[in-house]
Parts: C-alpha cells; sequence; structure tokens
C-alpha cells in the first residue's frame, strides 16, 4: 500500500513535470526569437563598431564603385550674382522727332520706315502753306527711322508728328532691382544680359542706379548701355540681367556637391588614407555652384567633393536600420 | 456501439456503396479545394490609400488620415486603426477581428469613406480601398522586356498602363494588377517664366485657359426630314499642336499662344518609385494581385494563358516576362508534402506487409489511408480549408496514425480468426474479434483527436499557420475511426480468409502464436528481455528515472526559436537607405548593389524595385528597395545547396554597402510583415502624444532610462524624423503690405515649382494628364524658388522671398498613428530575465524618471503581449486536454491506477522528443510544441492496447507475472506496428529537403524520438510494472 503511495505520487510528480514541460515548452518557443534578433543585432553593431567615432574606412575600390571623387582644398574667386528682369528701351538721347515747320501741303517723301538716315538728310519736302515755298525735313541724328506720320499730298500742320528717328547703335537695358537685392547692386558691377535661348549672353557694366524706387512696382531701376551695332537689341524686349555682386579670391572654394548637413551642422568629409571624416565647416559666400569655407577645412587637405552623401549615410545607417515600420 | 459492427457486417453491399461514395464525394471536394502555398496569415484588415501628389506627412496627417480615421472609429468589429502618412501618401489600416467577413468589413468601410471624402478638402486626393486581397494575393510579377531597344520606358509603360493592365484584369479571379518603374505619360506644359513676365499672364491663367480649351459636349438633336440627328460638338485637344495653340490672351487683334510662353512635350510624370534590372538598366514592370479567396494555381494558370494571348498583341519585339511566380512556390510546398505523403504511403504499406505477412490483412488497413484522407478533404471543404503546406502536412503527420486503429482491429481480427473454433462461422468470430477491441479503439482515436484540443485555441499568426494542420489531423483521424469501426470489420469479413487447422495447433501450443517471420524474430530477442524486467521491477523504474533525467538534461540545452522561416524559394534582398535620400541616389546606390549581386555565378538576373508604383501594394518610401535575385535552377548551384547557404553566399559577395542596411528576406514573409503589426521586438513601449518634436525627446528619454533597467537589449526609439524640408512660411505682414492674399502665395508656390494638373488629354480611351509647370532650372534649387514672383493686386510683382519665410529643415519622415493618436514607439529585448517584472521596473523607472507634459501617456505591447496571452490559455487548456484525456481512459479502464501507468507514457515520450531535437541539432519551436502535443495522443494509444490485454489476461486469472509476460509478447505486434507506422509515416517529412520542409522537421522529430523511447517503455517498463497498478493484484 505504502509503496504504490509512492508510485502514485511519483506519478503525480511526473504529471506536474509534464505539465511545466508543455507550457514551458510552448513559452520558450515564444520567448526564442529575441535571442535570435539579439544576435542579429550584435552582429549588426560589430560593424558599426569599425565605423565608430564618426569615421568612414573605405577602400578605394569602393571609392570608385561609388563614384566618390576627392580633391584637394584651396582657394578659388567666388562670384556672387544676383538675377534682375529687364527691358530693352532706346536711350532718350538717341531718338530724334521730326516736325514740319509750318503747316503746309506734303510734296515729297523721300524715306520708308526702317530706312537708315543721316544728319541732315532729307526726309521729305513740304509746300509752306504760309509762303508757298518748299522747305525740307531733315533728320538731326544718324539713325534709323521708326515712325513716319506723312504720306504725299497730306496737310500738315506744326502740330503733325513727322518722322521718328533712332539711333540703336546703342541701347539702354533697364533692370528691375528687388527690394531684398537693393543693397547689393552698386553702380560699376558687372551684368551678363540675355534674353533667353537664341541670344547671346553679353557683358555689361551698370552704369547708374536710380535714386528713386517706382511706386507701382516698389522696384529699383538699375540701367545698363549696350552696344547694338547689329541691332540685336531690340527695343521692348525683355531681359534678364545677372548681376556679378561681389567677386573676391577666398581662400577655401568648395563645389556645393561637397557639403552635407549632419545634425544641422553642414560637415565636408575630409579624407586621411583610406579614413573619412566628416568636419564641421563654417560656410561664407555662396553662389550656384560654390561654397567659400571659413573655418574647418584648410588648402592642402583632401576632401570628398562628390557623392559625399554616401558616407554621411553610412554614419547614420544604425540610425536609420530600425523603426523601419509603415 | 456492438451493433455498428453488427450492421455493416449485415449489410455488406451498402456499406461498401457508402464507403464508395464518400471516397468519391472526397475525390470531388479534394479537386475543389482551393491550393495555396501556406496557410494565409494575413490579418482581417481593410486598407484605405489616399494618394496627393507633393503634400508633406504632417500636411498628409491634417487632411487627409485624420479626417479617414475619424470617419472609420465606432465600425463593429474594429480592432484597431493605425495610419502612416508618408510623403505624397496616406495609409488607413483598419483592423478587423480574426474571421471577420472581408467584404462585409470593405462594406462597413466603404460607406464610412464616403463621409471621409466630404471632409478631405478638394482636390488633396481621392481616397480608396486597397486591392481586395491579402498578403499572400501578390502571385505574379512581370517586367516588359523590350528587345529591340526602341521603345523608350514611357512608351512601356503606357503599354503596361493601357494595354497589359486592363487586358489582365479581366482575368477571372485577378482584382488587380499595379504597374511601376518607367515614366507615366503626361503632357507638359513647361512655362517660360520670363514670359509670363513679358507678357503679363498668371500661372492660373494658363491654367484656366488650357482647361477652357479642352472638352467635347452633347447638345441632344435635331430633327431633319423625319430623322434625328445627334448634335455633339468636338473640342477636345488630340495633340501636341492643338494645346500649343490655346491662346492665353489677345492684344490689338494679336493673340498670345500657349506655345510662346511654354514648351509643350510629353515626358514622365513626378513618380516615387522605380523598377531596376541588373545593374544596368531600367524597366517598367507590373505585378498581378489576386482575389482575396480565389485558387492561387487556377488563377496563375489563367493569367499566363492571358499574357500568352497579350505578348501575340503587343508590337513586335516587346514582351512580359514574369520574374517571379507564386506557382512555383505553391507546387513546391504541395509537392513537398505530396511526396512526404506517397512516401509515406509507401513506407507504412511495407511494414503492414512486414508484420501482417499476408497481403489481405495488409490490403485491409492499407486502404485506411486513403478513405481517411478522403474524409479528411470533405471536411476540409466544409470548413473552407485550403490544400497548402500546413493542411496536407497534417495528413502527412497523421498517416502512421490513420492505420492505427484498422490495424488493431485487423490484428485482433487475424489472431481470432486463427484462434477459433472451426465450426464457429466466420461472421462471428470477426464480430467478436470487433466487439473485443472497438472500445479501445475509439478512446485511443478520440484521445488523439484532443490531445489536438490546445492547437486550436493558439492566435495570431500561429494559430492561422497550425490550426488548419490540426484540423486536417483532426479529420482523418475522426475518418480513420469511421473505417475501423464500420469498413474494416467487414473488408476483413470479405478478404481474410482463416488459416489451416494443422497451423493452429502449433500456434496455441506456444506462448508464441504463429506468426510471421519478421514477428518471430523480434519475438525471440524480446522474450527474455522483458522476462528479466519484468523480475527486476527496480530496472524498469531505473530505466525510465534515467531517461527522465537525460531529458531535463538536455531540455535546458535546446536553443529556441518561434517559427522556423519557411523557405519560399525566391531570395529578396532588402536595401534600407538614408530616409533623406532622392530616389536619383537610390536608383544609383541600387544599381550598384545589383551589379554585386550578380558577381555571384549562379544569379541569373536581379530584378529590383525602388520605392512603390500604383498605390495597392506596396507603400515604402523611396529610401527602401526590393530586390528579386533570380537563380539558376537549384540543381545548378555551385558550391552550396540550401536557400540559407545561398544567402550566406550573397552576403558574402555583396558584403557591406556603404549607406545602406542589407537584410534577406522573401516575397509572401515580407508582405505579411508589413500587415502585421509593425513592431517585432518583445517589448514595444509606445509612447503617444501631440507633438512631433515632444515625441521625440520623450522617446529618447525613455529609451535611455530603459537602457538602464537590467536585462534590456537593443533599446531603440523609432527614428521618426530624417526628411529634409524646404519649409516656406508666408509672412502675414508683408503680403499684408502687397495686398496678397497667402493662397495667391502658395497656388503659385504649387504650380510653379510641384505643377498642376489642367485637364486631360485623350488618345483615343487612354487619357493623359495635362501638367502645367515651370521650366526645372527656374524652379530646381532655393534659389530659385526664393526668386519666383507673387503678382500683387496692383500688378507689381514681387520675389517669393520677400514675402515670405524659407529655410530648410529636417522634417518627420512619417508619422504614424494609433486610434487616432499619434505615437512613437521604443523596442526593446529582454536578455536573462523574466519579461513581467522587467515591465514592472521599467514602468516605474519610466514614472520616476521621465517627466511627461499632459496629455501624454505610455503603453506596454509587442511580442510578450502575445506570449503572456498564449501561455495564460495554454496554462488552461493543457490541463484541461490532461484532465479530459484522464477522464476518456478513466471511463475506458474504470482504474485510477491503470490511468495513471497509461499516462506515465507522455513524460518518457517528451523525453524522447526532446533528445531527438538535440541530436538533430533543431531548437524547441512551434512546430515542434505541435509535434510534443501528437505525441500525448500516440504514446497513450501503445499503452492503452498493452494495459488493455493485460488486464484482460489478468481477468481470464493468467498469474500478474505471467499475463506481463506473455501480453507484452502477443501484443509486440500491434503495438511495434503501431509505432513503426507511424514513425515511419513521418519518416519522408524528416528528411525531405523541399519547400516548407523545414516547418515540418522538428514536429517529424519530436514525435519520432518520443515514439521510440515510449514504444521502449511500453514494451519493457509497463509489463514490468504493471504489477503495482494491476487492479486485481491484491485479489489474486
Amino acid at each position: 500500500m505504502k509503496m504504490k503511495t509512492i508510485i502514485n505520487l511519483k506519478n503525480l510528480t511526473m504529471l506536474i513535470f509534464l505539465i511545466v514541460l508543455s507550457v514551458s515548452g510552448i513559452r520558450c518557443t515564444n520567448e526564442k526569437s529575441d535571442q535570435e534578433r539579439a544576435r542579429e543585432t550584435t552582429r549588426e553593431s560589430e560593424r558599426e563598431e569599425v565605423h565608430a567615432g564618426d569615421t568612414v574606412v573605405m577602400q578605394d575600390t569602393v571609392l570608385l564603385e561609388f563614384g566618390i571623387t576627392t580633391q584637394i582644398a584651396g582657394a578659388g574667386i567666388l562670384k556672387t550674382y544676383v538675377y534682375l528682369p529687364g527691358e530693352v528701351v532706346i536711350p532718350p538721347g538717341n531718338l530724334a522727332h521730326v516736325h514740319p515747320r509750318f503747316p503746309g501741303v506734303v510734296k515729297a517723301v523721300m524715306k520708308q520706315i526702317g530706312d537708315m538716315v543721316k544728319v541732315g538728310e532729307t526726309l521729305a519736302v513740304i509746300e509752306s502753306n504760309q509762303s508757298l515755298t518748299d522747305y525740307t525735313l531733315q533728320s538731326q541724328i544718324n539713325g534709323v527711322i521708326t515712325e513716319m506720320h506723312l504720306v504725299k499730298g497730306e496737310m500738315v500742320d506744326d502740330e503733325t508728328h513727322g518722322f521718328l528717328i533712332a539711333d540703336l547703335t546703342k541701347v539702354w537695358v533697364y533692370l528691375k532691382i528687388y527690394q531684398k537685392d537693393l543693397p547689393y547692386v552698386r553702380p560699376g558691377q558687372e551684368v551678363y544680359i540675355s534674353a533667353g535661348t537664341g541670344f547671346p549672353e553679353v557683358r555689361g557694366r551698370i552704369d547708374y542706379i536710380s535714386p528713386l524706387i517706382d511706386e507701382g512696382t516698389r522696384t529699383g531701376r538699375a540701367r545698363v548701355v549696350l552696344d547694338n551695332k547689329n541691332y540685336r537689341w531690340k527695343p521692348g524686349l525683355f531681359v534678364t540681367g545677372k548681376v556679378v555682386t561681389a567677386k573676391k579670391r577666398v581662400n577655401i572654394l568648395v563645389p556645393k556637391t561637397a557639403i552635407e548637413i549632419m545634425d544641422d551642422v553642414p560637415v565636408i568629409f575630409v579624407r586621411k588614407r583610406d579614413r573619412y571624416f566628416p568636419r564641421p565647416v563654417a560656410l561664407g559666400m555662396e553662389n550656384d555652384e560654390s561654397y567659400e569655407v571659413l573655418r574647418g577645412l584648410t588648402a592642402g587637405e583632401r576632401y570628398v567633393n562628390k557623392h559625399a552623401f554616401v558616407l554621411k549615410a553610412e554614419l547614420q545607417k544604425n540610425e536609420f536600420g530600425e523603426g523601419d515600420e509603415h | 456501439m456492438n451493433k455498428w459492427i453488427d450492421f455493416s457486417l449485415k449489410n455488406r453491399l451498402l456499406m461498401i456503396t457508402l464507403a464508395v461514395l464518400l471516397m468519391a464525394a472526397g475525390y470531388f471536394s479534394y479537386t475543389k479545394l482551393p491550393v495555396d502555398a501556406f496557410p494565409d496569415v494575413s490579418p482581417s484588415l481593410v486598407q484605405v490609400f489616399t494618394e496627393t501628389e507633393g503634400l508633406a506627412p504632417e500636411e498628409i496627417e491634417k487632411y487627409i488620415t485624420f479626417p479617414v480615421e475619424a470617419a472609420m472609429n465606432g465600425l463593429p468589429d474594429v480592432e484597431k486603426i493605425r495610419s502612416v502618412s508618408n510623403f505624397g501618401l496616406s495609409v488607413v489600416n483598419i483592423y478587423f477581428k480574426d474571421g471577420t467577413n472581408i467584404y462585409f468589413a470593405r462594406q462597413l468601410v466603404n460607406e464610412r469613406l464616403q463621409e471621409a471624402r466630404e471632409q478631405i478638402p478638394e482636390g488633396f486626393g481621392d481616397s480608396q480601398m486597397g486591392p481586395i486581397s491579402t498578403g499572400m494575393g501578390l502571385i505574379l510579377f512581370y517586367y516588359l522586356d523590350d528587345t529591340t531597344g526602341k521603345y523608350s520606358l514611357t512608351e512601356l509603360r503606357t503599354i503596361q498602363d493601357w494595354l497589359i493592365k486592363y487586358q489582365l484584369q479581366t482575368v477571372p479571379g485577378v482584382t488587380e494588377v499595379l504597374g511601376i518603374g518607367g515614366w507615366e505619360k503626361q503632357f507638359q506644359v513647361v512655362i517660360r517664366p520670363d514670359a509670363l513676365l513679358r507678357y503679363d499672364i498668371t500661372i492660373d491663367r494658363i491654367i484656366e485657359k488650357i482647361k477652357a480649351n479642352n472638352l467635347n459636349v452633347g447638345a441632344q438633336f435635331i430633327e431633319k426630314n423625319s430623322e434625328e440627328y445627334i448634335v455633339r460638338s468636338v473640342g477636345l485637344v488630340t495633340e501636341i499642336p492643338d494645346i500649343e495653340n490655346i491662346v492665353i490672351k489677345e492684344e490689338g487683334g494679336t493673340p498670345v499662344y500657349l506655345s510662346q510662353l511654354a514648351d509643350i512635350r510629353t515626358g514622365g510624370a513626378v513618380r516615387r518609385g522605380v523598377q531596376t534590372m541588373d545593374g544596368v538598366k531600367e524597366i517598367v514592370s507590373g505585378m498581378v494581385v489576386k482575389l482575396y479567396g480565389t485558387n492561387s494555381s487556377t488563377v496563375i494558370g489563367k493569367v499566363e494563358a492571358k499574357m500568352k494571348e497579350i505578348n501575340k498583341a503587343l508590337p513586335e519585339g516587346v514582351r512580359i516576362v514574369p520574374y517571379y511566380q507564386q506557382k512555383e512556390l505553391v507546387e513546391a510546398a504541395v509537392n513537398t508534402v505530396l511526396h512526404a505523403l506517397m512516401q509515406g504511403i509507401i513506407l507504412v504499406s511495407i511494414i503492414l506487409i512486414l508484420f501482417m505477412g499476408s497481403v489481405m490483412p495488409s490490403l485491409v488497413v492499407a486502404i485506411s489511408i486513403p478513405f481517411s484522407i478522403l474524409f479528411a478533404m470533405i471536411g476540409m471543404r466544409f470548413m473552407g480549408l485550403s490544400v497548402n503546406l500546413m493542411s496536407f502536412g497534417g495528413l502527412a503527420i497523421a498517416i502512421g496514425m490513420m492505420v492505427d486503429g484498422t490495424i488493431v482491429m485487423v490484428d485482433n481480427i487475424d489472431r481470432m480468426l486463427r484462434e477459433a473454433p472451426p465450426d464457429e462461422p466466420k461472421i462471428h468470430v470477426v464480430a467478436r474479434a470487433g466487439r473485443e477491441v472497438i472500445r479501445p479503439i475509439l478512446f485511443a482515436i478520440s484521445i488523439i483527436i484532443v490531445v489536438f484540443l490546445p492547437l486550436f485555441t493558439l492566435q495570431g499568426v500561429e494559430g492561422k499557420t497550425f490550426r488548419p494542420l490540426a484540423y486536417t489531423v483532426a479529420l482523418a483521424m475522426l475518418g480513420s475511426l469511421l473505417f475501423a469501426i464500420t469498413i474494416a470489420p467487414m473488408l476483413s469479413y470479405l478478404l481474410m480468409r482463416r488459416p489451416k487447422r494443422n497451423n493452429m495447433k502449433a500456434a496455441n501450443d506456444t506462448v508464441v502464436p504463429k506468426e510471421n517471420r519478421v514477428v518471430k524474430i523480434l519475438n525471440r530477442i524480446f522474450l527474455p528481455v522483458i522476462r528479466y524486467f519484468v523480475h527486476h521491477r527496480v530496472l524498469a523504474v531505473i530505466l525510465s528515472i534515467a531517461l527522465l533525467i537525460a531529458g531535463a538534461v538536455v531540455y535546458p540545452r535546446l536553443g529556441s526559436e518561434f517559427t522556423p522561416t519557411l523557405q519560399e524559394g525566391t531570395i529578396i534582398l532588402r536595401l534600407t537607405m538614408a530616409p533623406s535620400v532622392s530616389l536619383n541616389e537610390s536608383t544609383r546606390m541600387t544599381q550598384i548593389v545589383e551589379k554585386r549581386v550578380l558577381q555571384v555565378p549562379d544569379v541569373t538576373h536581379v530584378v529590383t524595385r525602388i520605392g512603390r508604383g500604383e498605390v495597392g501594394a506596396h507603400t515604402d518610401p523611396i529610401n527602401s528597395a526590393e530586390m528579386y535575385i533570380l537563380l539558376k535552377p537549384r540543381n545548378q548551384w555551385k558550391g552550396v545547396k540550401t536557400q540559407a547557404e545561398m544567402e550566406e553566399k550573397i552576403r558574402e559577395v555583396v558584403g557591406n554597402v556603404p549607406g545602406v542596411l542589407t537584410n534577406f528576406t522573401q516575397p509572401i514573409q515580407m508582405t505579411v510583415d508589413e500587415l502585421l503589426e509593425g513592431v517585432r521586438a518583445e517589448l514595444a513601449i509606445k509612447l503617444f502624444g501631440d507633438d512631433l518634436d515632444v515625441l521625440k525627446e520623450k522617446a529618447d528619454e525613455i529609451a535611455a532610462v530603459i537602457r538602464g533597467v537590467r536585462g534590456a537589449a537593443d533599446v531603440q526609439a523609432d527614428q521618426i524624423s530624417g526628411t529634409p524640408q524646404l519649409l516656406i512660411k508666408v509672412d502675414r505682414q508683408k503680403i499684408a503690405r502687397y495686398g496678397i492674399n497667402v493662397e495667391d502665395v502658395q497656388q503659385v508656390i504649387r504650380a510653379a515649382v510641384g505643377g498642376e494638373k489642367a485637364g486631360q488629354l485623350f488618345e483615343g480611351i487612354r487619357r493623359f494628364d495635362i501638367m502645367v509647370r515651370y521650366r526645372e532650372q527656374d524652379r530646381a534649387d532655393v534659389n530659385d524658388i526664393k526668386q519666383l514672383l507673387i503678382e500683387t493686386p496692383d500688378g507689381a510683382r514681387v520675389p517669393l522671398v520677400q514675402l515670405a519665410e524659407i529655410r530648410e529643415m529636417v522634417g518627420p519622415r512619417q508619422i504614424t498613428r494609433e486610434n487616432s493618436q499619434r505615437f512613437i514607439t521604443i523596442q526593446s529585448n529582454v536578455v536573462d530575465r523574466d519579461i513581467g517584472s522587467f515591465v514592472e521596473e521599467g514602468r516605474k523607472a519610466i514614472e520616476s524618471g521621465v517627466k511627461l507634459p499632459p496629455g501624454y501617456f505610455v503603453t506596454w505591447g509587442g511580442q510578450f503581449r502575445l506570449q503572456q496571452e498564449a501561455n495564460k490559455r495554454l496554462g488552461l487548456v493543457i490541463p484541461v486536454t490532461l484532465l479530459i484525456i484522464f477522464l476518456l481512459l478513466y471511463s475506458s479502464f474504470s482504474s485510477i491506477k491503470n490511468t495513471l501507468l497509461i499516462l506515465l507514457n507522455i513524460p518518457l515520450a517528451l523525453v524522447g522528443g526532446v533528445i531527438g531535437l538535440w541530436i538533430s541539432g533543431q531548437n524547441l519551436s512551434v512546430p515542434a510544441s505541435v509535434g510534443f502535443i501528437a505525441l500525448f495522443g500516440i504514446a497513450l494509444e501503445n499503452g492503452m492496447v498493452l494495459v488493455t490485454y493485460l488486464n484482460q489476461l489478468v481477468r481470464e486469472g493468467v498469474p500478474v507475472d505471467e499475463a506481463s509476460v506473455k501480453g507484452a509478447s502477443l501484443r509486440l505486434r500491434p503495438v511495434l506496428m503501431t509505432a513503426a507506422t507511424t514513425a515511419l509515416g513521418l519518416i519522408p517529412l524528416l528528411i525531405a529537403t523541399g519547400t516548407g520542409s523545414e516547418v515540418q522537421r522538428p514536429l517529424a522529430t519530436v514525435v519520432i524520438g518520443g515514439l521510440i523511447t515510449s514504444t521502449l517503455l511500453t514494451l519493457l517498463v509497463i509489463p514490468a510494472i504493471y504489477k503495482w497498478f494491476s487492479t486485481r493484484v491484491n485479489g489474486k
């Protein structure tokens, strides 16, 4: 009897063992995957450690594969620009109106719109009503006839507009200066004028800036005088002026593609043998292509000037690895 | 109960007819069953996508995500609403309770979606539900191969979107075809901003004018001589010159045409996804999404046939090339189990013939296999189960068990026929033999079915994975029970002959009855051993204890894993790049990686999807790329055999890719992971709150605090920021001075930089957007944007920078919300300690260490929650199951001692399973647990058969010791047979290497290992210690 109870007890223990075993079996199977994950992440973090201390190690072959290029830091000329819209106008001093002096009848018209005329050249002959004698209308300037309001036999009086002659060998470009650009635009600055495709870009200089602001558009006005021997610049044409607002030699000039932003700070990746360090830099002036580096990079250092993003991404890899859920 | 047997013996023709009918019905069901690779574990989920070109995550959340979420709140059976607001895309996931009818759920969502649409501002996109599909719905991916090289990516995409897509969508079972890659054609009106200045025209006016010059109208009809003429006016633009000649303005009789202000050309729409191939080119591709509930293999077959048709209609040199097909996977998975099934049947038959010694009894037993399987098919059809790795795996597992009941029945009939007096009618002998074993068979099989009960309570992914297995096992066992107690006796009567008399005599003389040679040999070895054990009972006890100790020693050494990953046969290398990356750069980096992968000689092609194409299937941002690695056929691989080894090989070749995180995944695994909850860590602390900056700051604090708690590992707060933004903040004081509205400024920004749609151009039924946008050089960088001119009411033009603050900043990459609140997740794993106490300590640490502003709160979730729930459930269900088994046994034996003796099998069987896992180097996992559960039933069965017989002998007056020896040796055949059939039936699963075998292997290992120890125990230990448990021991 006693023997039997012992056996029964043992049986009970086995039963309990069995329950524990099976329950914990299930439990462990659930717990499991963290170990695995832990293993994975350690593998990950080991790999990250290679880059610890904000350094990327990269072989030249990989550099080539990813199209990453480097260059030596050095000085350069930095030009900054502002772009201003403008319009070609006839310089007021190059215009001449020709009016009949006395009322009369037009007896002959010698010129047509578009004809080139010289100073003193006869444009038309008018018989005066008062003296019944002929007198001539003559051009006061060299230029091209742009307007003509006389035809043969027409009665004209001294109010009548006869001819408008314009000398277009020189034209002006009036550029509008927006408020934001006013502080930077000054007389004497270099300007590149262009009117879009088909027009060559020509160089000029700002020779005057209006002291007043247009009340309607709230823009200032700058003037550029352009040579127009071939009459390419037609008055009325819209143009864009690229004004060189500054042109200076800077100690370190880098292409914009070299700059990456890390933690809100601009950095440049500097190369030391096969190692690359992100170096925080202070930036100065800039234009479309380049930055001036004030601090952080010294002349003679080799830095990454293209696809530095790959290096930045490598450094930030552990940050964007996890938590990528969608 | 006994009438069963009599009835079937008497109505033989009826029974045969019924059996044949049943099997025919089974076969018919089988042909109608859907075929999948795996059980679909996708949640009951309805997704709402809203695509809005150009909006940042904050705006997407405010204008779109929130109204959609708000509308969905309060729907019945909704468990959870999660949303992700990305750049340009809002995704709201509405999770319904498991088992909710998907069409019902969609209908509910659709009704509410109407409300939501009203709340979303005009022009901010149209919310749509995702395809009627699941995570396993992406059945086929293809790309367009242009051998001529003369079609542009835009042309190819047009072919995809307008020819292939609509054709494929007509295939029954295809719910959607989604395109990606190349460029979606559009007509672009590329504005020259200086021309706007020149002609004094605003961009709004251009958009207005284009819209006003592009339409057809109908004007009813006129009647002419008793006939009706329909009046229609045609004014749609149909080609580029039509657009160019739209008059924008007229000045003194001189029209200003659009062509004077803009270049009009065809071009590609803004895209958020690219498809690349082999590191050298971009391609256009598409994916076929299967309708929910349809049969994958049938749909794929039809799609393939349709593709052949379409190929003929495609331009010369262009053809569709599938690069991923679920069909291969389905076939592979089904093949794996079918092979295992066939091999199992063959092995089992061999065992039968070996042990039974004659063909006829073996035949009766063998027929029980197809009968049970076909019976299960009928059940599967009724329960809506599909043929897949797990459901058929269940049949493969059960194959050895299906025959057990019939073996016991036939064995007994065989023995009785031999022993019965020659004058007793055969039909009586059979009925008597049947009656003798019908109860034990009924109980044994019931127990096997009952032990699978805990599996039915599994929830979530495991539940969906393993429940089909439990169902088919239970169904097949039910079928086998039916067969054993009705058909088997009848068939035995028809097919088995009585042995000749002279043999009978010899048999009666010795303890060993007339048996075939194999059993004789076994008995010759077994008899002395069992005699020794019966006389030295302590030895039996020592043996069991030794086994138990061995199990206890080995158990802690087992590794553990969740569920072994199903090998789908298709390898995806997933690339994750910096969240700030541009599409061009991610394409460039992807192609570099593609070239590296191609260096592996076994790789034939690499096709990569970067970002997302048409919405519906993927929502990935552009910093994520999925690389499908196409391999040579497996038998041509060099140096590697398995998928895991191949992955390792590729991993080595790819190495570390600067700036890119790489990890391997598989197509279905990936999609399903995406649909399930994002967090895969043990512990997910969710911090809810409103302000993204505060969330980030506090999440980092919490992460720091949690790192300090003992046991914390891999603590990580989500990186929610990382996308650079150019923020243009309109200065209200400044615009006030000019009399400009905020909207005036924003409209220019939107149209000039982002582009604005100005109607569509129809080419037949194909329609393409007309987009108005500044030319690239005038909007490409910050300085250009600063120069954008805004017109004031009095006609002056002011550069944008004078009206707004423009700055570069880092903004959120995406905003995630759950149940209408923003949250951020802090993940952690727990090492070397109990999670419960870790959570307690962590909770206190956060309370004391992190000061949360009002409105911010923390919840704890993650896998541990599910585990706790599962443990709680199993902690209840397993004891209940054991209790049911106990009661079943007790009602069968009416003896607690007998019952305990039989239950003794369980721990010893478990030990065998544990040792089996250890020897084969496998881990404890869910399938292994399923194996343990199956073991419960199988181990008990043997014990029951033996103890029943021992009791019978004792009742007949045989002394206990002698009964023990005689019983064990007489029952050697059925016990060994049932054990051997079960074990051998599983051997194919053990040695299979095909797709899906990795899930079945641990299960088979456990059962086989356990069978070995439990059979040993049944045959040696139970007879030995039977005396202590015998009901009549005192009486004798």
